[in-house]
């Protein structure tokens, strides 16, 4: 089992999430966040005043899919959040040790 | 019966187990299954008297265990009496299927030692079957002494009701009690009441609004109806809830409102502890849906369903909350706080109200019929006067409802005090909410009823619809106030700046009222709906076109905000060319940010705020610099959009062209020409995997010549290009460039003609051919280029140092850099400006390079390769520099 953690464009979470469905994903916890990496923050300035925006808004999607799938399901995100530009976001795949469902006690690839 | 035959089965010795077996008929035995058979009966059809009955099943137990006792006898109750006394909500007999059991057990002298026997006797057996039971043994002194100290013990007592034994113990006990309270002490008690129950509601929150109710503690909650009989209690030692009533306390149709309120709010929490298993007051999401499918077994739709349950429960919660607010102003309260006596004296002038201890009143009920429209002063007069209106004002605003008809709703006066009550904020005021309470808002404006008490079944809405949309006017009116945070300055400014706030907070109160029908977007819908209304309130036409316009995309810029992409310059444009207006866009935020943050905090935080704030001061720029997004503009891009999609009549073709055209920016569009766009997007076709394709026009006078090459874009094209012209020793007269958006660059060069006239053809067919070799890397251009410029230098040099400027903007436009070179021309001179560009990896996204004689004004819209401003100031002087520095030498 792997844990898929990705940040990607806000407006790119429809496309994701729907390119996810097609290849058969269905469950992933979504968290907006906030941080910047090579895209460094930028401001606004308006009369005089400058707005900064030093931690640009993000989406991190986080899904644990079975080892099988990874390369599929990184390939699917990241074709569907790629607009060609910086800050496009990245892909992190983590190992799981284990996974267990609370409801039945099962656990593995049965519990994901 | 011995004694050791009560004692709980882990006391017990292994061998006389077997007999507690058999023991069947022990009271706790018997309540255990008198229970289980009251609570199905219950669950099953409603019975009214469960409460009562559910606590008498306790006194009997307990009674029953009483008589029986082993240890009792033995305490000797004519020597030393005492009693046992329910307390708390056992007391008063509103015993739900898992609330605690209270106990006191009260000795008129001392406690003997063998009390705590006698709670192992009655107390244990109802833990061993699950209950909750909590139990004192107290001196009547001691308990006297305490109840004057601690306020909560002297709560439950006040609540406590004789169970068994020496009556004359608790009967003394409970007349001494009442005799404490003295006129000041009650005065005291009160105040600890009233700031007790003010805190529980701050931790709690507003039930009647709240997703997940807690029908005990919350705002409406059966503890508000406690202090309200505690207080009465104290003032008037009530002997049972009916005495409010007879006391004056609330009317008898109040009562009988306020008895079905709790009624129903019992039959819920009977219910919630049973699927809960457990003592548990807050409503979850989990558990509405099981209650809901109780109550609306005949709805199909799980979320209506969901939605009807809460809308009731909401209501009945709502209906204890303000019963509770009358009568704490009654008492002189204003919140959580006592006002003193005579502190104000308010007047006001007008006929048929009057000031009364505070209160604004009606001076009798034949003024308002005489006068309907007081209904409404009355209002605007609480709110002038910041004084509220009394209970009795209330009762008279709702029962005169009657009144409020559709000649009182078209009255211009009348409208005119709603607006003024609508956009006046005073602080701590929300008069709205007291006109929704006394039902007179869903009187005036009817359009409001179908969305009352409408609960949203998701996690996002917190409230209600019609309690949302107060709270989104009252949210929008305090940006009227000035506050420090940074994000506030700007909402501050913004509101102040708004010429016309009225349309603005028409739209705050309206925003939702579409959520009451069925069918498409309530956005839309309630654009629809609210045009009647501003109609009938005397409104011209283009007053009520704004706010429509407001509620129709009230949810427009949170959606291009989390949904597009704000860093394309399109996304904003497209944004401007919707909504036209910078007031119109300010008041459009505004009611954005107000809405949001009347929703809930999953719907208004930074996170949404930095989004938001970041989309409104692009279109905000692109709305100020104008040209992009005027009415005229947008007219003449319409225009020209409908000439190119005329010039080919396939279906498929037209398709092509909307595609090629959607990628066109914004500025192309506007300034080049429908002919021109169509020769270009000729060349584009012809463009295919070739590097480039081109076009030689002549101009009308024939002493220019205009070039127009289509290629794929890449750093360093525009350099490229006007370097061939620079060697072939052509002027460039002018130039631009665009961009299209699937980065298929368009150079236009006006050029002087080649020297040569009569071969021209021959001279265009070598530049082509030079051209491909500088794309392709073949021909370097550059060193050529730098040694022919070196040696025409002389020839153009000047005795006098002619002035330059180079100009850098990163102001004027959210997505580019703008460069502005104003300079004297010579050979090679975009050339090398375009040059520095490349090697400071540049790209250039539009350029408008214009020459008067041997003037130069260049205008370059530079990003970086990753498509960002340049922002780091060092970066930016040296590119300034190095510009400066090659105007310099070639000067």
């Amino acid at each position: 089992m792997k844990k898929i953690e990705a940040i990607i464009k806000p407006f790119k979470l429809d496309d994701v999430k729907e390119a996810l469905n097609e290849i058969g994903i269905q469950g992933m916890t979504i968290v907006e966040v906030k941080g910047y990496g090579r895209q460094k923050g930028h401001k606004e300035i308006y009369r005089g005043a400058e707005y900064i925006v030093d931690f640009i808004p993000k989406i991190k999607i986080e899904l644990v899919v079975d080892s099988q799938v990874v390369d599929k399901v990184v390939e699917t995100i990241k074709k569907a959040a790629n607009t060609g530009k910086i800050g496009d976001g990245k892909i992190f795949v983590l190992s799981v040790e284990q996974a267990i469902r609370v409801r039945t006690g099962e656990t593995g690839k049965d519990a994901i | 019966m011995s004694f050791a035959l009560y004692l709980p089965y882990y006391i017990l010795k292994p061998d006389i187990t077997i007999i507690v077996i058999i023991m069947a008929e022990h009271p706790s035995t018997i309540l255990k299954q008198k229970r289980t058979d009251l609570i199905s009966s219950f669950l099953e059809d409603n019975n009214e008297d469960f409460l009562e009955q559910h606590s008498r099943l306790f006194d009997d137990y307990f009674c029953g265990v009483f008589e029986e006792s082993a240890v009792g006898p033995r305490m000797n109750i004519v020597k030393n009496p005492y009693a046992v006394v329910a307390l708390g909500g056992y007391g008063r007999q509103e015993q739900c299927i898992w609330s605690d059991i209270d106990l006191l057990i009260l000795f008129r002298d001392k406690i003997t030692t063998e009390a705590e026997d006698l709670i192992r006797e009655i107390v244990y057996p109802l833990w061993d079957i699950g209950l909750q039971v909590g139990y004192s043994t107290m001196t009547k002194k001691e308990c006297l002494n305490l109840a004057k100290d601690d306020f909560e013990v002297l709560m439950s007592v006040l609540d406590s009701r004789f169970i068994c034994g020496m009556s004359k113990v608790y009967f003394d006990f409970k007349k001494e009690l009442m005799g404490t309270f003295a006129n000041s002490r009650s005065e005291k008690i009160t105040s600890w009441l009233v700031e007790n129950n003010h805190i529980r509601h701050q931790r709690f929150g507003d039930s009647t609004y709240l997703l997940e109710p807690n029908l005990k503690d919350g705002n409406g909650g059966l503890r508000d109806y406690h202090t309200l009989l505690w207080i009465a209690g104290i003032k008037s030692d009530l002997k049972q809830p009916r005495d409010l009533e007879y006391y004056g306390y609330l009317t008898h149709d109040e009562f009988e409102a306020l008895t079905e309120a709790l009624y129903f709010i019992w039959n819920v929490r009977n219910r919630n502890h049973q699927i809960a298993g457990r003592k548990c007051d807050q409503i979850y999401i989990e558990y509405q849906i099981k209650l809901s499918a109780f109550y609306y077994p005949e709805v199909s739709d799980i979320h209506e369903q969901v939605e009807r349950f809460m809308s009731k429960l909401h209501g009945h919660m709502e209906l204890i909350k303000h019963q509770y607010q009358m009568f704490l102003a009654e008492m002189g309260y204003v919140g959580s706080k006592k006002l003193k006596k005579g502190f104000f004296r308010k007047h006001t002038p007008i006929k048929g109200l009057i000031v009364k201890k505070n209160m604004l009143n009606f001076v009798s009920l034949e003024a308002v019929l005489k006068s309907p429209e007081l209904l409404i002063n009355i209002f605007e007069e609480s709110m002038r006067l910041k004084v509220h209106l009394s209970t009795e004002a209330k009762r008279v605003v709702k029962e005169m409802s009657h009144l409020v008809n559709e000649d009182f709703r078209s009255s211009p006066g009348v409208a005119k005090s709603f607006e003024n009550i609508l956009v006046t904020h005073v602080p701590g005021f929300t008069i709205l909410n007291e006109m929704l309470n006394t039902d007179f808002l869903v009187r005036f404006l009817p359009e409001f009823k179908k969305i009352v008490n409408r609960v949203q079944y998701d996690e996002y809405h917190l409230y209600t619809v019609d309690k949302h949309l107060l709270r989104t006017v009252q949210t929008l009116k305090k940006f009227g106030i000035n506050e420090d945070t940074d994000n506030y300055q700007l909402f501050h400014e913004f509101y102040k700046e708004i010429p016309d706030r009225k349309t603005m907070l028409w739209a705050a109160l309206f925003h939702d009222i579409g959520k009451g029908e069925e069918g498409k977007s309530h956005a839309d819908q309630g654009a629809e709906i609210v045009k009647p209304i501003l109609k009938r309130m005397g409104y011209k036409p283009e007053f009520v076109e704004i706010v429509s316009f407001l509620i129709r995309e009230h949810l427009f810029l949170i959606k291009v905000a989390t949904r597009r992409d704000i860093n394309d310059e399109m996304t904003a444009i497209s944004c401007a060319r919707k909504i036209k207006d910078i007031n119109l866009l300010k008041m459009l935020y505004l009611l954005t940010v107000a809405d949001s943050m009347a929703t809930g905090p999953k719907a208004w935080n930074d996170w949404i705020a930095v989004l938001l704030r970041e989309l409104f001061l692009k279109v905000m720029h692109i709305l100020e610099n104008g040209e992009l997004a005027t009415t005229e503009a947008v007219k003449a891009v319409d225009e020209k959009k409908k000439r190119i999609l005329a010039s080919v009549a396939k279906k498929e073709d037209i398709k092509n062209l909307e595609f090629l055209i959607e990628n066109m920016s914004p500025r192309y569009l506007l300034y080049v020409s429908a002919e021109d766009i169509l020769d270009h997007i000729m060349l584009f076709n012809n463009l295919g995997d070739s590097e480039f394709a081109w076009n030689i026009s002549s101009g009308m006078d024939s002493d220019t010549r205009t070039v127009s090459i289509c290629a794929k874009n890449s750093p360093g094209l525009f350099s490229r290009l006007s370097s061939i012209f620079t060697l072939y020793n052509l002027n460039i007269l002018d130039a631009q460039i665009y961009t299209w958006r699937n980065n298929i660059a368009l150079d236009i060069f006006t050029v002087t003609p080649p020297m040569d006239s009569i071969f021209e053809d021959d001279i265009w067919s070598r530049a082509k051919k030079d051209l491909l070799s500088v794309l392709s890397g073949d021909l370097d251009v550059d060193n050529r280029l730098q040694a022919s410029m070196l040696a025409s230098r002389k020839e153009y040099k000047h005795l006098l140092k002619r002035p330059h400027q180079v100009k850098i903007d990163n102001d004027s436009s959210s997505f580019f850099t703008i460069i502005e070179v104003f300079a004297y021309d010579f050979p090679g001179l975009l050339f090398s400006i375009t040059n520095i560009f490349f090697r400071l990896k540049l790209d250039v996204h539009i350029a408008k390079v214009a020459t008067k004689l041997d003037q130069v004004v260049d205008v370059f819209y530079i990003r970086d390769l990753n498509g960002e401003k340049i922002e780091n100031s060092e970066q930016l002087s040296e590119l300034k520099k190095t510009i400066e520095d090659v105007l310099d030498t070639n000067n």
